[in-house]
């Protein structure tokens, strides 16, 4: 495939992906609905932005990206530590180590979120029934506790990152 | 038991409070709709710890069992906070300071 391609599928990610954070803010904010639907479009969100920055930044083939669902957790610890986020807390350590932290926790349970991700240790998705012990359990009907925490100030830090990597797709690079 | 707007607010701010050490200031924005049905809790956050984005970004999330209200919460860093208060940042529309109640950081 070529470079052209390649970028324009780049181009193609960030833009199904930004229509998915925008639904996903929708559904985040409508009352009566279970926290899976609004889980599973942030989830789909965050991994195309993620493939998105990959392809563009990386070098990583288009076959690479849509292969796996993983990289978005690592997508984050690089976008984190893109040269205009390190300059900005430039001797505010404490506050960046804070950042990365949380972020990083976020990354990787909204990255668990897809169905085919770890689901032998972890099978709670977004999307289908899973087997936890001898219970069948639905993702409608379940609190996704470790995700319950968006509303909280360190996840609320981690939403203002996606939409910064949203808002600057045009100036951040990764590596 | 039914809790008020007021209480679950109070709650918000309260359990906010105790999970980041790093937020230092809190404004409960009210609006003249304040007590129609479905109008919902509205918190501007100073935290140290969240990413600067240059503007202030609101998110809403729908009501829950612990939170039986809707809440739309922005949240800035303290240098956003100060553009804010130099007139260099704009509150999301309908949001206003004025008539806000202020909640500082409760002493350790």
């Amino acid at each position: 495939m070529s470079e052209g391609h390649r970028l324009a599928f780049a181009a193609a990610f960030f833009t199904q992906a930004r229509s998915d954070w925008h639904v996903y803010q929708l559904l985040a904010a409508t009352s009566g609905l279970p926290s899976c639907h609004s889980l599973h479009y942030l989830q789909a969100a965050c991994e195309k932005l993620a493939k998105a920055y990959r392809l563009r930044d990386t070098g990583a083939t288009v076959d690479d990206v849509t292969s796996r669902h993983t990289g978005f957790a690592k997508f984050v610890n690089a976008f984190l530590r893109s040269p205009t986020l390190v300059a900005e807390y430039h001797g505010l350590l404490a506050r960046y180590r804070a950042v990365c932290s949380s972020s990083a926790r976020f990354a990787r349970e909204i990255e668990k979120l897809a169905p085919a991700i770890d689901r032998a240790t972890s099978p709670e998705n977004a999307e289908y029934p899973w087997l936890r012990g001898r219970a069948v359990l639905t993702p409608c009907e379940y609190g996704y506790p470790a995700l319950s925490l968006l509303s909280e100030p360190g996840g609320r830090a981690f939403l203002r990152l996606i939409e910064r990597a949203f808002r600057e797709y045009g100036q951040v690079a990764i590596q | 038991m039914i809790r008020s707007k007021d209480d679950v607010a109070q709650e918000l701010v309260r359990v906010h409070f105790s999970v980041e050490p790093a937020l230092s200031r809190i404004y409960r924005i009210r609006s003249e709709r304040e007590d129609e049905p479905g109008e919902p809790i509205k918190l501007l956050e100073v935290n140290a710890n969240t990413v600067a984005t240059g503007s202030i970004d609101t998110f809403t999330f729908a009501p829950t069992k612990e939170v039986p209200v809707p809440t739309v919460i922005a949240e800035v860093t303290p240098e956003e906070h100060k553009q804010l208060e130099e007139g260099k940042l704009r509150l999301p529309g309908g949001w206003s300071l004025q008539g806000a109640e202020t909640f500082e950081r409760p002493a350790a």
